[in-house]
């Protein structure tokens, strides 16, 4: 019992080993259609094959380049305005109105408008991921500031912190771990919004390989797309969250996992 | 020499309620000054406005006979809770203390200060990590740290046990005997006002205002079980029932249809 419990991500493969193992058994003895349910080993060879062409690379660069850099704009701006409208009663007032109803538009409805004036091609893409990552940081970032301790505030103005000081040294820390927190969930909705704009049309990337394999009746590299996504994203929250680690060993809470 | 002075200080708060009126206290460079008094007789909102925290209805504050607005860099505080700020290593909370030192003289006294308050090699720990008592500790040494000329007080023992709470009245004495800081604290625990304070205000509620101002005349090191000491406290408690007045002692029996107090 005790090294199972110590080793908590095997006991998470049981299910999907279990479930891999009845797939493969039932396409082997014909109890499911394998064309459209590939096995377990027929997706193994598919992206073996694939990888050696050098096909699965390329895809995979071409989304994650969009994903970071639509990333990147979006969790920069939604940081950037979050601070200022969460900082200044004023720009709250002038802005958040605004930035609110923007978000009550369902974010996929910019699409055709994004293409009309960006293009089919890589910016309105960009456009898509960095809004898509834009509203969970900015609304993060915003909560946060508000949700700062009025007490530890009150701690910098009695050691003579100037207003610049008390952002800096007491505003940005506080809200340092929702604004991690915020990151993830953004990041999260970059690959979402990243596969809905390859699917609108791309000549690579992996949401390309899902539609083309619709297109041409290849559920092995739907598949075999729709892993590689799985594992990207989880790769690539684990690379935020290891990032991110250093900087809040400080914080008192439970936290047995992440 | 008069180093704090505060005069006429009103306060009503934006819903209206008055929570200090005329109240005027003096202390000396020095001197240990309790402000003595229950729930609602404004304490809290009077070591709030000397700190800078709030802001004043009417009255002025001087320190050294210049009138200040805002905080202040001679007055320095410690709170009912610790307030560290939660992401800086215990070393750092201390050395936050003193914003206008260079780095170099702030890890040095940091470090002098926290073996002084009996925390000697917590220095890299975090806040979390502390119990309730020793995060009060530094935050005493966080005060401490830029050699205030007054101090502030507000109610810091009242959230310890009674062992934690008595250890850290000797810490405070302690360093106050090597500082010399004029020290204002705010508390409702009598015998620690009469075991620390040079004089005593006894405040009275709605509006708060000063009932009666009392010299403990005392030499230290006060024995807390000691006669003389007992005399001192009863002469408190004596002003604290006046303070109380007719009102007061009719508020403290059950009674149909008194208003709920503000707080």
């Amino acid at each position: 019992m005790k090294n199972w419990a110590a080793r908590p991500a095997l006991i998470g493969l049981i299910v999907p080993a279990l479930l891999g193992l009845a797939w493969e058994f039932g396409v082997r003895y014909g109890v499911v259609p394998g064309r459209l349910m590939p096995p377990p080993s027929a997706l193994w060879t598919s992206a073996v094959a694939m990888v050696r062409a050098g096909e699965l690379q390329s895809h995979i660069a071409a989304t994650l380049w969009r994903v970071l850099v639509g990333f990147g704009i979006g969790a920069g701006a939604g940081t950037v305005l979050g601070l200022l409208t969460g900082a200044s009663l004023w720009a709250r007032l002038l802005l958040d109105p605004a930035i609110q109803a923007i978000r009550a538009i369902p974010s996929l409805a910019w699409v055709p408008l994004f293409i009309l004036w960006l293009g089919i091609f890589e910016t309105s893409k960009l456009a898509l991921v960095a809004l898509g990552v834009f509203f969970p940081v900015y609304l993060g970032v915003l909560s946060a500031i508000q949700d700062v301790d009025r007490k530890l505030v009150e701690v910098g103005r009695v050691f003579g912190l100037s207003r610049f000081g008390i952002v800096w040294r007491i505003t940005l820390p506080a809200i340092l771990p929702v604004w991690i927190a915020a990151l993830r969930s953004g990041l999260g909705l970059g690959f979402m919004f990243v596969i809905a704009a390859e699917l609108m049309g791309a000549s690579e990337g992996l949401g390309f390989l899902l539609l083309d394999g619709q297109q041409m009746g290849r559920a092995d590299s739907i598949l075999v797309a729709m892993i590689t996504f799985a594992l990207l994203g989880k790769l690539a929250d684990g690379i935020l969250v290891g990032l991110s680690r250093p900087l809040l060993r400080w914080q008192d809470v439970v936290r047995a996992k992440l | 020499m008069t180093k704090l002075a505060i005069e006429h200080l009103n306060k009503t708060y934006a819903d209206g309620t008055e929570a200090l009126r005329d109240v005027s206290v003096r202390a000396d460079d020095g001197e240990i000054l309790a402000i003595l008094g229950g729930s609602g007789c404004g304490k809290t909102t009077l070591l709030r406005l000397v700190a800078g925290l709030d802001e004043a209805s009417g009255g002025g504050i001087a320190v050294d006979g210049a009138q200040v607005r805002g905080t202040s860099r001679t007055i320095s505080a410690v709170f009912q809770e610790p307030r560290l700020l939660p992401w800086l290593s215990v070393a750092d909370n201390v050395a936050f203390g003193a914003q206008r030192l260079d780095a170099e003289e702030r890890r040095t006294r940091a470090e002098a200060l926290l073996a002084r308050v009996g925390l000697e090699g917590y220095g890299k720990r975090w806040p979390k990590d502390l119990s309730g008592g020793q995060q009060q500790r530094v935050a005493i040494a966080r005060a401490l740290i830029g050699h205030p000329g007054i101090l502030l007080l507000d109610e810091p023992f009242s959230a310890l046990d009674p062992f934690t709470r008595s250890s850290l009245h000797e810490l405070v004495l302690g360093l106050w005997q090597e500082l010399k800081p004029t020290i204002l604290m705010v508390t409702h625990d009598v015998d620690e006002a009469v075991f620390l304070a040079d004089r005593i205000v006894v405040m009275k509620p709605r509006p708060g205002r000063v009932h009666e101002t009392i010299t403990v005349n005392l030499p230290r090191p006060r024995d807390k079980i000691s006669s003389v000491f007992d005399t001192v406290t009863r002469r408190i408690m004596h002003a604290i029932d006046r303070s109380l007045g007719e009102d007061g002692k009719a508020g403290l029996r059950p009674q149909a249809g008194v208003h709920s107090p503000w707080w």
